[in-house]
C-alpha cells in the first residue's frame, strides 16, 4: 500500500481528493433518497412521481430555476457564513440572528433613510447603502462575539446563540414598534415597504431572481479567493488549524478570531440584506426563519468549501423550491423535504455510517479512500 | 449519446442499491423503479379528472393556500379547506387541491402554481397572504381569488388603479360571533358576573369580539329580565409582540375575574386568550373559546368548554366557491356568517330553554332582525 500511494501521480492525488471531499455528501444523498422514497412509500405515496414532482418544480422549467435561485441566495450567503467559520476554527451558530439583523438594518435604509433626508436616491447609491449598512451591522453583530472569544475565552457556540435571541427578540421588539408598518389595515409585525429606488432589480422581466443571486455567486469566488491566495486567508486558515502554532508563527490570533467572526457576520448580514432589497421589499418577523440554522447543514455538506457550499446551497434550495409542486401533484405533506434534509445532514455529519454501508460490497478499493475515520 | 449516458446512470444507480442494502432490502426499491412509470402512465387517462384538465373550461379546479402552517391546524387552515371540499362535494368543483405554505416568500410561487395549472379558483387562507393574493389577481384576470380573513381595503379607497376586478375577502362578524357566547355566558352564569379576556382592542376584531360579547350579555339580560355584570378587559398596555402571546397575563386577569365572582369566562386574544380559557377551566368556571371550536384545539379545557364565538369559514367558502361557479362573484368584501361551537361535554348542563334561547338568537342575527350594534373599530 505504501508503495502504491507514493507511486501515485499529483493529478491522480487532485482527482482522489475531490473524489474523497465529494463521494461522503454524494452518497449521503444518494442514501437519503432510497431511504426517503421508502418512507414516501410506506405513507401511501408514489416516490417517483414525488420526486420527479421535486425535480420539475426545481429545475423544470424558467419560472421553476428562477425560484430555486431565489432560495439558493441567501442559503449560499449564510453558508458561506458558516463555512468561513469553520475556516477559521469557529463555530458560528448566530447566521440566524445576524441574517435578522442585516435584514432589520437594511429595510431601514431602505424605507427611512428618504425620509430622514427629505429627498429621493437615485439606485445607483440607495441599493449598495442598503445593503452595505445590513452587511455592517451582522459583521458588528458577530464581531461582538468574536472580541468575547479572543479576549475573554467565551465561547463562540454560547455567545452566538445568546445573540440570536437578543437579535430576534430585539428585531420583534422593533417590527411591533417603532418600525412597524403603520398602514392602518396592518395586523402583522412587518417593516414598511422600502423604497423603489433601495430594490435591486430583477435580472430577466417577469421572474423574480434578482441580481442578488448574480452577488451570491460572485461573493462566494471571494471567499474562495481570500480563503486560499490572500495572507489573511492563510492567517485565519492556520488559526482555525491550529492557534498555537499561528501564535509561534507569528500571527495575531487575537486580531484574526474577531476579524473571522466579523466577516462570518458579514455574509450572514448580506443574506438577510440580499432578501429584503431584492426579493421581499421589507421585512416581516415570519420571513427568513432558519436559514442560519439550514446555513450550518448547508456549511457541512459543502465540507466549507466555498464551490462545495454553493453545491450545497443549491441541493436545499430545489428541494425547499420542489416541494411545491411535489405537493401540488401528490399531496403529500412539504415535511418529507424536512426529513430528506436531515437524513442528509445526518449520513453527512455521521459519515462513518456511510463509509460503513457502502464499504460492504464496494467495486475494489477505490471507494476506500480514506481508512476509516480517526484510523 | 444521451440514451447510452442514461442507461449507465441506471446501472450504477441498481448496483449502489445493491451494494448498499444486500439482498433482502433491495426488493423494495427495485421493485418500486419497475413499476412506477407503468403505474404514471395508466393512471392518468383513468381517473375521471386530473390536473392537466384543469386548463379545460369544462373542468372547474379549485386550489387551495395556506398561510405558514398544515391544513389540519384544527383553525383556519383547516376549516377552509374543509370548505373547498365541501364545494367539492356539492358539485361546485370538479377537482381541489392544496398547497402548504413553508415559507412566506412561496405565497406567490404557491398561488402561481394553481394560476399555471389552469385553476379556476384560487383560496388563500389568513392576513399575511392579503397582497400577494391581489397582486396574483393581476396576473391571473380569469381566476377568482378568495382571501379568508383579508379585508379589501381599496373598496373604500378614492383611488381605483388599486382596485381589484377579481379577489374577494371573506371577512366576518366578529361582533354577532361574541353576542352569541356573550348571552350564552349570561343565561348560563349563577353569579350574574361574566368576563372576558381578550388581545389589544386596537385589532377591529377583537374589539368586535369584546364589544358583541358585552352587548350579547345585555341582550340576554333583556330577555329573562336579569342583571349581569360584564367584565371585558383588553391586553391593550402592551405591545404587539406581547398583546396575543401572553398566557400568564391571560391565566391572572381571568383569576382575577373569578376572584370578582365571574363564574364564565370568553378567552379571546391568541395565546393570551387561551390562557384565560385554560385557567377558567381548570377552576371549574364556563370557558369560551374564539374563532374556531376550540374544545378541539384546548383539549386541556375540553371538559369546561361551554362553547365557542365561531366565524363560519367552512360554509363561507364553499359559498363563494358556488358563487365563483355560477359567476355571481363579486370583488371586494363578503361577509360570512358567525356562529356558536356545540356544548360537548356539556352537553348536559345547558338546559332546554337556554338552547332554545341560543337559536332564537342566532337566527335573529342571521335574519338581521337582532343586531349587535357594535361599531367596525373602536371609535
Amino acid at each position: 500500500m505504501q508503495s502504491e500511494k507514493q507511486s501515485i501521480s499529483r493529478g491522480k492525488k487532485i482527482l482522489q481528493s475531490i473524489l474523497d471531499a465529494t463521494l461522503v455528501p454524494f452518497l449521503a444523498i444518494f442514501t437519503a433518497v432510497v431511504i426517503g422514497g421508502v418512507i414516501i412509500k410506506m405513507v401511501g405515496g408514489n416516490p417517483f412521481e414525488a420526486y420527479m414532482g421535486l425535480i420539475e418544480g426545481s429545475l423544470g422549467s424558467k419560472k421553476a430555476l428562477s425560484e430555486t435561485a431565489i432560495w439558493a441566495t441567501p442559503y449560499i450567503f449564510a453558508g458561506l457564513a458558516v463555512a468561513l467559520g469553520f475556516k477559521g476554527g469557529l463555530f458560528n451558530i448566530g447566521a440566524e440572528g445576524q441574517l435578522a439583523v442585516g435584514a432589520v438594518f437594511s429595510a431601514l435604509i431602505g424605507y427611512a433613510l428618504p425620509q430622514w433626508l427629505g429627498y429621493d436616491l437615485p439606485a445607483i447609491v440607495h441599493i449598495p447603502l442598503a445593503v452595505l449598512f445590513g452587511m455592517l451591522m451582522g459583521g458588528l453583530w458577530a464581531g461582538i462575539v468574536g472580541a468575547l472569544k479572543a479576549y475573554t475565552g467565551g465561547h463562540e457556540v454560547i455567545n452566538t446563540i445568546m445573540m440570536n435571541y437578543i437579535a430576534l427578540n430585539t428585531t420583534s421588539f422593533l417590527l411591533n414598534g417603532i418600525m412597524k408598518d403603520p398602514s392602518p389595515t396592518n395586523v402583522i409585525a412587518r417593516t414598511p415597504l422600502i423604497a423603489e429606488s433601495a430594490r435591486i432589480p430583477p435580472i430577466f422581466d417577469g421572474l423574480r431572481v434578482h441580481w442578488g443571486f448574480v452577488l451570491a455567486l460572485l461573493i462566494a469566488f471571494l471567499v474562495w479567493w481570500v480563503l486560499n491566495k490572500t495572507t489573511l486567508g492563510f492567517e485565519i486558515r492556520t488559526v482555525g488549524l491550529n492557534p498555537d502554532a499561528a501564535k509561534y508563527a507569528g500571527i495575531n490570533v487575537k486580531r484574526t478570531i474577531i476579524l473571522t467572526m466579523a466577516l462570518s457576520g458579514m455574509l450572514a448580514g448580506l443574506a438577510g440584506s440580499i432578501e429584503v432589497t431584492g426579493l421581499n421589499y421589507r421585512h416581516e418577523l415570519g420571513f427568513s426563519i432558519g436559514y442560519g440554522y439550514d446555513a450550518i447543514a448547508i456549511a457541512l455538506l459543502g465540507k466549507s468549501h466555498p464551490l462545495g457550499v454553493v453545491l450545497a446551497a443549491f441541493l436545499f434550495a430545489a428541494m425547499r423550491n420542489g416541494a411545491t409542486r411535489m405537493q401540488f401533484l401528490t399531496q403529500l405533506p412539504v415535511d418529507l423535504i424536512s426529513m430528506l434534509q436531515a437524513l442528509i445532514l445526518l449520513f453527512v455529519a455521521a459519515d462513518a455510517i456511510v463509509r460503513y454501508i457502502y464499504r460492504i460490497k464496494s467495486r475494489g478499493e477505490r471507494v476506500v479512500l480514506t481508512r476509516g475515520w480517526g484510523g | 449519446m444521451k440514451k447510452l449516458y442514461f442507461v449507465m446512470a441506471l446501472l450504477i444507480v441498481a448496483s449502489m442499491i445493491l451494494a448498499a442494502c444486500g439482498a433482502p432490502a433491495t426488493e423494495a426499491p427495485a421493485a418500486g423503479a419497475t413499476e412506477a412509470p407503468v403505474a404514471a402512465a395508466t393512471e392518468a387517462p383513468v381517473a375521471e379528472v386530473t390536473l392537466d384538465d384543469c386548463v379545460k373550461e369544462e373542468v372547474f379546479c379549485v386550489g387551495l393556500v395556506t398561510d405558514v402552517g398544515k391544513v389540519n391546524d384544527k383553525s383556519f387552515n383547516q376549516s377552509a379547506w374543509e370548505g373547498v371540499q365541501q364545494s367539492q362535494v356539492d358539485g361546485a368543483a370538479d377537482l381541489v387541491q392544496f398547497i402548504e405554505t413553508a415559507d412566506a416568500k412561496d405565497y406567490a410561487k404557491n398561488i402561481a402554481t394553481f394560476g399555471d395549472a389552469g385553476f379556476d379558483v384560487v383560496v388563500t387562507v389568513g392576513f399575511g397572504l392579503g397582497e400577494a393574493t391581489l397582486a396574483a389577481g393581476v396576473t391571473y384576470p380569469d381566476v377568482k381569488f378568495i382571501g379568508v380573513d383579508q379585508f379589501q381595503a381599496w373598496q373604500f379607497t378614492e383611488d381605483t388603479a388599486d382596485d381589484s376586478a377579481n379577489v374577494t375577502g371573506l371577512n366576518f362578524p366578529e361582533d354577532q360571533a361574541g353576542f352569541l357566547v356573550g348571552a350564552l355566558a349570561a343565561m348560563m352564569s349563577e353569579s350574574h358576573v361574566i368576563g372576558a379576556v381578550c388581545g389589544t382592542d386596537v385589532v377591529p376584531p377583537v374589539w368586535r369580539y369584546g364589544e358583541g360579547y358585552k352587548a350579547g350579555a345585555l341582550y340576554a339580560d333583556g330577555m329573562n329580565s336579569t342583571t349581569t355584570e360584564v367584565q371585558v378587559v383588553y391586553h391593550s398596555d402592551v405591545g404587539f409582540d406581547k398583546t396575543f402571546t401572553d398566557p400568564e397575563w391571560g391565566a391572572q386577569t381571568a383569576k382575577a375575574m373569578m376572584d370578582n365572582g365571574a363564574d364564565a369566562v370568553f378567552g379571546c386574544g391568541g395565546l393570551t386568550g387561551n390562557g384565560a380559557i385554560t385557567a377558567a377551566a381548570q377552576a371549574g368556571k364556563y370557558a369560551i373559546g374564539v374563532d374556531a371550536d376550540q374544545y378541539l384545539t384546548l383539549p386541556e379545557a375540553a371538559p369546561q368548554m361551554l362553547s365557542s364565538a365561531m366565524k363560519l369559514i367552512v360554509p363561507g367558502v364553499a359559498e363563494l366557491v358556488a358563487q365563483a361557479k355560477d359567476g355571481s362573484i363579486a370583488a371586494g368584501n363578503y361577509t360570512g356568517s358567525a356562529g356558536y361551537a356545540p356544548y360537548h361535554d356539556l352537553e348536559g348542563a345547558v338546559s332546554d330553554e337556554v338552547k332554545a334561547a341560543m337559536e332564537e338568537i342566532n337566527a335573529g342575527l342571521l335574519d338581521a332582525s337582532i343586531t349587535p350594534g357594535v361599531a367596525p373599530a373602536k371609535p
